[in-house]
C-alpha cells in the first residue's frame, strides 16, 4: 500500500527510502544515532520555519513527518483548513425525520442555476452532504453508494445509517494512515431514515426467530431518524444538529437553541424552516458572494417523502426561504433599535 | 521556481488546506487557447481559436467529436485531453452497447471528474493539465458542462476556458439572458464574438485558427418527436460564413490598409 517516492540518482541501490529511524548518512551528524529523538525534534523546528535543510540541498524531498511527537497529524489537520473554507453544510435530526441543507456559494454568473447539486443520494433512504473539496465529496458519495449496494447484496437489506457512517468513517480514516495517499478535504454530513416497519428480507422464505440472537428484542423500537458528522480524520459522532463549512460557528449557535431530543421537539417541517434561517444566517457574514440554497429532507415511511431521501419540494423550500429572508430582517431592526439606544446612552 | 514545500506533489496539503499540484495544473489550463461554449434550449455549441507552433505548421486541433451526440473543447496539455478524449469516447461506446441509446452527458462528465480527482489524492500519480467544455444534448436536451483538472465538474449556461479567457467570460455575462432563446446560427456567433474578446491585439479569426462545434435538437414537424442533430465539427471553409457575419465593420476597413502596410517586400 504504502509505495516510496522516487530517489535522486545519486542514491544508492537498492533504495533506501530515507524514514525517520533511518536517516540516510548524509543527513547524520557523527554523534547523532538513528534513533535519536533530538533528529526528530530538529525536522519539527525545520517544518515550522520552511528553512532549507539538508534535505533540500541534497535534492531529496523534504518528508513530512506523519505524525508528530506530541501525537498531532499535520496533513489532517490541514485537510480540515480545507472544510473550513467551504460552503456551510447543516444537518437536523428531529422526530419524524432528517433535513440536510447547504450554501452553494456561487462563484459565477455563468453556472446553470440550480443544476449542479451538491447533496446526494446514496441509498432510497440516506442522503450526504459535505463541505470543502467538492471532488473530493464525489469520490466519498461514490464510496458510500458502493458500500451501501454491497450492503443490500450481502444482507438483503437496507444499510443501517449507523453501519454506513462506520464504513465511511474506517474508508476517510484509512486515507490518513499512507504516504502514498492523503486524507479527505471534506467534512461529510450523512442522514438517513432506519425503516421504522418490519420489513420482509429480499427473498425471504419463513419466518426468523421473534426474539433471542437473529431475532427481535420484545419492547425495543427499531429504526428512526439519525444523523452523523465524518471528519478528515475518520472522526465520526451522532448528531441532533450538525453543521460544518465556513459558517459552522453561527450555525452551531443556532441549532443549540433548538429543541431537538426533547419532549417537544421540532417536526420535520419546522426543521426544513429552521435550517434555511440557518444557512442564511451563517452566510450573513460575508454577504458580498451570492449563494444557492440546496435542501433535501428524509421522513417515516408514513411522512411526507415515505421514508425516501428526496430534495425539499420547491413551494416548501421557497417558503422556509421567504420566512428566512424576513427573520433576518426583523433582526437587522432589532440590532438597529439596540445600536440606537446605545446612541441614547 | 517553486513556491514552498508543500508543492511537490498532490498528496500534500499546504497550511491553508491547497494542494498546489492542483492549483498550478489550473495554470496550464490558462496557457492553451481559447475557448467558448454556449448552451440554448435547443442547441449546445463550442468554439475555438487555433494555434500553430509556427508560420508553417498546421494548427493545433481544438474540437473533438466524443459520440454522436457529445463534442469536447480543450484547453491546456493536448496529450492529457486525448487521455480523457478516448475515455470518454469508451464509455460513451460502453453505454450504447449496454442501453442502447445516447450516454447522458451530466454522467459522462461525472466519470472524467471522478477519474481526475484520483489523480489529486494518490501519490505517483499528477493531476490533468487540461480543461474541457463538455457540449453534447441528452434527452433533457442541450448541456454545456465545465471540467477543470481538480476534478470540479459544473453544468454552465455559457463559458469560456484558455489563455484571456475572462474578456470571453465578461462578454458572455453581459448577454447571458439572451442565449436560451437563440437559435443554431445566433448561438454561433455569440461565440464567436465572445472569442474575439479574448483574441490578442492584432489577431483576427480566419477560416484556418476558428472551429465550430454543434450538437442539437429539434422537434421534428411530423410527429413532435425529437431528433437529434449530431455533434459536428466544422473547419476551414465551413466556417467562413460565420466569420465574415461577426466581421467589425470598423476593423474590416481598416483591415484592407492593415494588410497592404504587411506586405514587406525583400526589396
Amino acid at each position: 500500500m504504502v509505495r516510496r517516492r522516487p530517489l535522486t540518482p545519486s542514491s544508492s541501490f537498492p533504495p533506501k527510502a530515507p524514514c525517520f529511524h533511518n536517516p540516510p548518512s548524509a543527513f547524520r551528524t557523527p554523534n547523532e544515532s538513528p534513533h535519536n529523538l533530538g533528529y526528530m525534534m530538529q525536522r519539527v523546528t525545520n517544518h515550522h520555519t520552511h528553512k532549507t535543510t539538508d534535505v533540500h540541498r541534497h535534492g531529496l524531498r523534504s518528508r513530512q513527518l506523519h505524525l508528530l511527537p506530541d501525537g498531532r497529524n499535520f496533513q489532517v489537520e490541514y485537510a480540515v483548513k480545507a472544510v473550513e473554507n467551504g460552503g456551510t453544510s447543516i444537518g437536523i435530526r428531529c422526530k419524524d425525520g432528517v433535513v440536510l441543507a447547504v450554501e452553494k456559494v456561487v462563484g459565477s454568473k455563468l453556472l446553470k442555476h440550480s443544476a449542479n447539486k451538491r447533496i446526494a443520494t446514496v441509498d432510497r433512504h440516506l442522503g450526504v452532504v459535505y463541505s470543502g473539496m467538492v471532488p473530493d465529496g464525489r469520490h466519498f458519495v461514490d464510496r458510500a453508494r458502493d458500500e451501501a449496494r454491497a450492503w443490500r447484496d450481502t444482507n438483503k437489506t437496507p444499510i443501517p445509517t449507523a453501519d454506513l457512517a462506520s464504513r465511511m468513517g474506517g474508508y476517510m480514516q484509512a486515507y490518513t494512515l499512507y504516504q502514498s495517499v492523503r486524507p479527505f478535504g471534506i467534512t461529510a454530513i450523512v442522514g438517513g431514515f432506519d425503516s421504522e416497519l418490519e420489513l420482509p428480507v429480499d427473498g425471504e422464505v419463513g419466518y426468523g426467530p421473534s426474539v433471542g440472537a437473529g431475532g427481535k428484542a420484545p419492547d425495543k423500537k427499531h429504526g428512526g431518524p439519525f444523523l452523523y458528522m465524518i471528519e478528515p480524520s475518520g472522526l465520526y459522532w451522532g448528531y441532533y444538529g450538525a453543521a460544518t463549512g465556513k459558517g459552522r460557528q453561527a450555525a452551531k449557535a443556532e441549532l443549540e437553541k433548538l429543541d431537538l431530543g426533547g419532549a417537544g421537539a421540532l417536526t420535520l417541517e419546522q426543521a426544513v424552516k429552521e435550517a434555511a434561517r440557518i444557512i442564511y444566517l451563517a452566510h450573513d457574514d460575508n454577504k458580498d458572494k451570492e449563494f444557492e440554497l440546496e435542501m433535501s429532507w428524509i421522513s417515516a415511511s408514513d411522512g411526507p417523502t415515505k421514508g425516501k431521501h428526496q430534495e425539499v419540494p420547491k413551494a416548501l423550500r421557497e417558503e422556509a426561504e421567504r420566512l428566512a429572508k424576513k427573520s433576518m430582517e426583523s433582526d437587522d431592526e432589532d440590532d438597529d433599535k439596540k445600536d440606537d439606544d446605545k446612541m441614547e446612552e | 521556481m517553486f513556491r514552498n514545500n508543500y508543492d511537490n506533489d498532490s498528496v500534500t496539503f499546504s497550511p491553508q488546506g491547497r494542494i498546489f499540484q492542483v492549483e498550478y495544473a489550473a495554470e496550464a489550463v490558462k496557457q492553451g487557447s481559447v475557448v467558448v461554449g454556449i448552451a440554448s434550449k435547443t442547441h449546445a455549441v463550442l468554439v475555438a481559436f487555433k494555434r500553430n507552433a509556427e508560420e508553417l505548421s498546421s494548427y493545433q486541433k481544438k474540437l473533438f467529436a466524443i459520440d454522436e451526440h457529445v463534442g469536447i473543447a480543450i484547453a491546456g496539455l493536448t496529450s492529457d485531453a486525448r487521455v480523457l478524449s478516448n475515455f470518454m469516447k469508451q464509455q460513451c461506446l460502453g453505454h450504447r452497447l449496454t442501453y442502447g441509446r445516447n450516454m447522458p452527458v451530466r454522467g459522462l462528465v461525472d466519470m472524467i471528474g471522478s477519474k481526475a480527482q484520483i489523480n489529486t489524492q494518490h501519490y505517483g500519480k499528477r493531476p490533468y493539465g487540461v480543461g474541457l467544455l463538455v457540449a453534447g444534448v441528452d434527452e433533457q436536451g442541450p448541456h454545456l458542462f465545465e471540467f477543470q483538472p481538480s476534478g470540479m465538474t459544473e453544468e454552465m449556461v455559457a463559458f469560456a476556458i484558455g489563455a484571456r479567457s475572462q474578456m470571453a467570460r465578461t462578454y458572455l455575462e453581459k448577454n447571458l439572458d439572451a442565449f436560451a432563446d437563440c437559435g443554431r446560427e445566433e448561438l454561433v456567433r455569440h461565440g464567436l464574438k465572445a472569442l474575439k474578446e479574448s483574441l490578442v491585439q492584432d489577431r483576427e479569426l480566419t477560416i484556418e485558427n476558428t472551429s465550430v462545434g454543434i450538437a442539437g435538437v429539434s422537434k421534428s414537424k411530423e410527429d413532435g418527436s425529437s431528433v437529434v442533430e449530431p455533434f459536428k465539427v466544422f473547419d476551414g471553409q465551413e466556417v467562413n460564413a460565420w466569420i465574415e457575419s461577426v466581421a467589425d465593420d470598423k476593423e474590416g476597413g481598416g483591415d484592407a490598409a492593415g494588410e497592404g502596410e504587411g506586405m514587406d517586400v525583400d526589396a
